[in-house]
């Protein structure tokens, strides 16, 4: 950054606002862009973050004009935006919005879009600076990518950044993610592509490296010394919804297993990085990755299963293989459990229990540590009949916040003791309502600050974990569970033969 | 909601008690104790604004409303909520009359959330000596708002000769849609030449009298090491006082800002077309909002302070200030002079 002579580190209520640059939205039709993408550009709006020349081009195959793309995108944020709705803000947004129609085998239409890139920095003066956001399905991505190399979109100059945004899923197995990343980083280079995973945009996941390093209570009893065992859990109420043809052939270990849960694994287990950046923490990340061991025995340890009508929420919902567009027939898993290891001096010998699921009873991330039991307690037995495993839960959704769960006596004459639970909650000690993950990582990608995004290596080690997994799963039948319990019995058996048992979230 | 009438403090900390025990599922952690010190005519603007404040920062407030100083007998009537007008937290309004009010300290102590930082902010005109008022030694932000007086001038001065690390001035706050707007400006200048940038000399059009557009400029001068100055503007600026801003750079480019009337600005730059940026008048709470966001000595505030009013040397002052015992009863404009406490004490009622 070029010094600025009214820009003082000390001076912390001016915000970070990115230089000029354009927002490319390939898919702005889409869901994610509608629910997700355009509601958090009106919110950084709202709040003065986005920079003052600033441009959001829509690329659709769709015969709009700008105005239609304009109310559309009004529509959207308005119903979707988490901060209130101020007009005057939107308005003079939307002069910045301009929609380009086209399908992405159309050399034409991308010849278009080209000039009107250029066109915008005479107009809106984005210094040729843009963030290419490709929401669209992966089988796209080669089509798109080559069209934006042969235009030249692609090309970082010294005056101008060029940036690409990439969704999961990257990839479906270490080969395919493998191509995937080779492809695109021959059109863009390493340093240039953002990979969402939108679960690192959340305050919590930022809030389990302050928790862990800016502490001293914690970083002591963070070993295999004191945890008996880690348990991960990202549960969802919701069925797949509209996205059958997805899902058939993805299931929960590549929708969720690979992605999320392995890096709020990594997160949890990494070691201190050496400072606060992106490449410092995702070397530490990357380490972990490669340090996770799957299970000898996967009968007992690798989990899979997939949903039947049940009972959720007061409202009777199908089984997995009665949704639309689902084979009757189908094998793909809903719920994936699975035990890996951390082959570390810090964590070998502790287990990390990871789950996920559909239509489990509500919907809850988070990561709790299972503390080892005192190893001697000089209280009578019946005392402590009652008390547990200390535990520290951090919540990642929803209530965000930090549960300390420990044994303390009940008033009374008698020695007893029992579990009570400390809570920190977010929404109530801070401050600001916290920003929607999209919000934040939008900005990081215009502002260039990688910290929040993994790189091509963590990911293809993620793969490295599945790989194995589905490669045992493959051709065998999920066990079933019903709608609205926690999971296959399979799953309970799975902790019961090493003497735990899962937490309810 | 309880009202306790003719009350003592240790009355209202026993009802505080008892009603986050009966209230139920309430906020169980506070990050700071909002002090505010109102005037009676203010205290429904105030109440508004801390109340927004809490929804955005989770706090305890505590409402001291001084009434009748010179009445005969000390009195306190102090309302208690959990989470109803006053927002989703705790809140007490503390009405004190008579010679109570000079000891307000003594009934807002016991009441302060353990360990967590006291903010304390003045929607009235706050003493001219911060440290007569025992509310300000006790918080560790001290928030007062100069466009309150009517000479706000000479209000901004007065919190220079009285400056301490930890104060800070609603006047400024005004400022930073502004600051952010010129800052951001001169980033994409600098980005577009690849080198950075010099601010030769510049002026504000406004109006000289208000003390946000007085801070501005003293940022603007202790940013680029010119002098630039409020100048009067024909047109009548809004709440910040500012109505256009002119800077000139180093390479013969002219960086322009104008408020349209209508919540934003245009801006002018040099290799770039005119771009519009949003720069609403905020209300109050928001204001508070963005002061309650850190609760550090907030230095980017000081040298605008005294470049904007000539008083040097606040980059020496201790953060510590010692109470000075005051008597606005004794204080008949004829020299009654701020004494020491302890030089005061027999004669303290």
């Amino acid at each position: 950054m070029i010094p600025n002579p009214l820009r003082d580190p000390r001076d912390r209520r001016l915000p970070r606002v990115p230089p000029p640059c354009a927002l490319v939205v390939f898919g702005i039709t889409g869901d994610l862009a509608r629910k997700k993408l355009l509601p958090a550009v009106y919110d950084l709006a709202n709040r003065g973050l986005l920079p003052t020349n600033f441009a959001l081009l829509g690329f659709a195959r769709r015969e709009w004009e700008d105005e239609d793309f304009a109310e559309v995108a009004r529509e959207a944020a308005r119903e979707h935006a988490r901060t209130p709705w101020r007009e005057e803000v939107w308005e003079q947004l939307s002069s910045d919005i301009t929609f380009v129609p086209g399908s992405f085998d159309d050399d034409a239409a991308f010849d278009q879009l080209a000039a009107t890139l250029g066109k915008l920095e005479g107009s809106h003066g984005i210094g040729g600076n843009a963030a290419f956001y490709l929401s669209i399905p992966p089988a796209m991505f080669p089509t798109v990518l080559k069209q934006m190399q042969r235009t030249g979109m692609a090309e970082n100059t010294p005056e101008r950044w060029r940036r690409v945004v990439v969704e999961k899923p990257f990839g479906e197995d270490l080969p395919s993610s493998r191509e995937l990343n080779e492809l695109v980083d021959s059109v863009f280079s390493a340093d240039d592509v953002f990979r969402i995973d939108h679960y690192l945009g959340k305050e919590t996941v930022q809030n389990l490296l302050a928790v862990r390093f800016a502490n001293t209570l914690f970083e002591p009893i963070w070993n295999g010394h004191h945890v008996d065992s880690v348990q991960i859990t990202m549960a969802e109420d919701v069925g797949i919804g509209g996205r059958a043809q997805f899902y058939e052939k993805t299931g929960a270990a590549r929708d969720v297993l690979q992605n999320h849960l392995l890096q709020l694994l990594a997160l949890t287990a990494m070691e201190e990085p050496v400072e606060f950046s992106a490449e410092e923490i995702r070397t530490e990340k990357l380490k972990v990755l490669r340090a996770i061991s799957i299970p000898e025995d996967m009968e007992t340890f690798a989990v899979r299963g997939q949903y039947e009508q049940g009972w959720l929420a007061g409202q009777r919902v199908n089984g997995y293989r009665q949704e639309e567009g689902v084979d009757p027939e189908s094998k793909t898993e809903t719920f994936a459990a699975v035990r890996l290891g951390v082959e570390t001096r810090r964590w070998a010998g502790v287990p990390f229990y990871l789950r996920t699921g559909k239509r489990l009873p509500r919907r809850v991330t988070e990561i709790a540590l299972v503390f080892k039991r005192a190893p001697h307690l000089p209280f009578a037995d019946t005392d402590t009949e009652e008390l547990g495993n200390n535990q520290l839960v951090i919540r990642v959704q929803p209530d965000e916040g930090v549960t300390l769960k420990f044994g303390s006596k009940v008033p009374g004459s008698v020695m007893e003791v029992r579990d009570v639970s400390m809570d920190f909650l977010y929404g109530e000690q801070f401050t600001e309502s916290s920003p929607e993950a999209y919000e934040r990582l939008l900005l990081d990608v215009l502002l260039g600050d990688a910290t929040l995004f993994p790189r091509n290596a963590e990911v293809e080690a993620s793969w490295t974990v599945i790989d194995p997994l589905e490669e045992f799963w493959a051709g065998t039948t999920p066990h079933m569970y019903r709608a609205g319990e926690w999971g296959p019995r399979a799953a309970d058996e799975m902790l019961a033969a090493e003497g735990r048992r899962w937490r309810r979230p | 909601m309880t009202t306790l009438w003719d009350t003592t403090g240790s009355a209202v900390v026993k009802e505080l008690a008892a009603q986050r025990r009966t209230g139920g599922a309430v906020l169980s952690g506070v990050a700071l104790t909002l002090v505010v010190v109102a005037d009676e005519s203010r205290v429904a603007e105030a109440e508004e604004a801390a109340t927004h404040a809490a929804e955005a920062h989770p706090c305890r407030i505590l409402l001291v409303v001084r009434r009748q100083i010179d009445a005969p007998a000390p009195r306190l009537d102090a309302e208690v909520l959990i989470g109803g007008r006053l927002g989703p937290g705790e809140a007490v309004v503390l009405r004190m009359y008579g010679r109570l009010g000079l000891h307000a300290e003594s009934v807002v102590l016991p009441l302060l959330a353990a360990d967590a930082p006291v903010v304390a902010w003045w929607h009235a005109a706050p003493p001219d000596q911060l440290s007569t008022d025992a509310l300000a030694i006790v918080a560790d932000r001290r928030i007062t708002d100069s466009s309150i007086p009517d000479d706000s001038l000479a209000a901004l001065k007065t919190r220079a000769v009285d400056y301490a690390p930890g104060d800070t001035d609603l006047a400024w706050t005004r400022c930073t849609p502004w600051r952010s707007a010129l800052a951001s400006t001169l980033d994409s200048v600098s980005g577009r030449r690849s080198e950075p940038v010099e601010v030769r000399s510049g002026r504000i059009e406004g109006d000289p009298g208000n003390p946000t557009a007085a801070l501005l400029a003293g940022w603007l001068t202790s940013r680029c090491g010119c002098p630039i100055a409020v100048e009067e503007s024909g047109r009548k600026p809004g709440a910040s006082g500012v109505d256009s801003i002119f800077l000139q750079l180093d390479q013969d480019e002219e960086v322009q800002l104008h408020a349209d009337r209508k919540g934003s600005a245009t801006i002018s730059q040099p290799y770039r077309p005119d771009a519009t940026v949003a720069l609403p008048e905020r209300a109050l709470g928001d204001l508070l909002s963005e002061e309650l966001r850190r609760l550090d000595t907030d230095e980017p505030y000081r040298d605008p302070l005294e470049a904007a009013t000539g008083v040097t040397g606040l980059a020496d002052r201790s953060p510590v200030r010692e109470y000075v015992w005051l008597d606005p009863a004794r204080e008949n404009g004829n020299g009654a002079r701020p004494r020491k406490r302890a030089a005061a004490k027999s004669t303290d009622s």
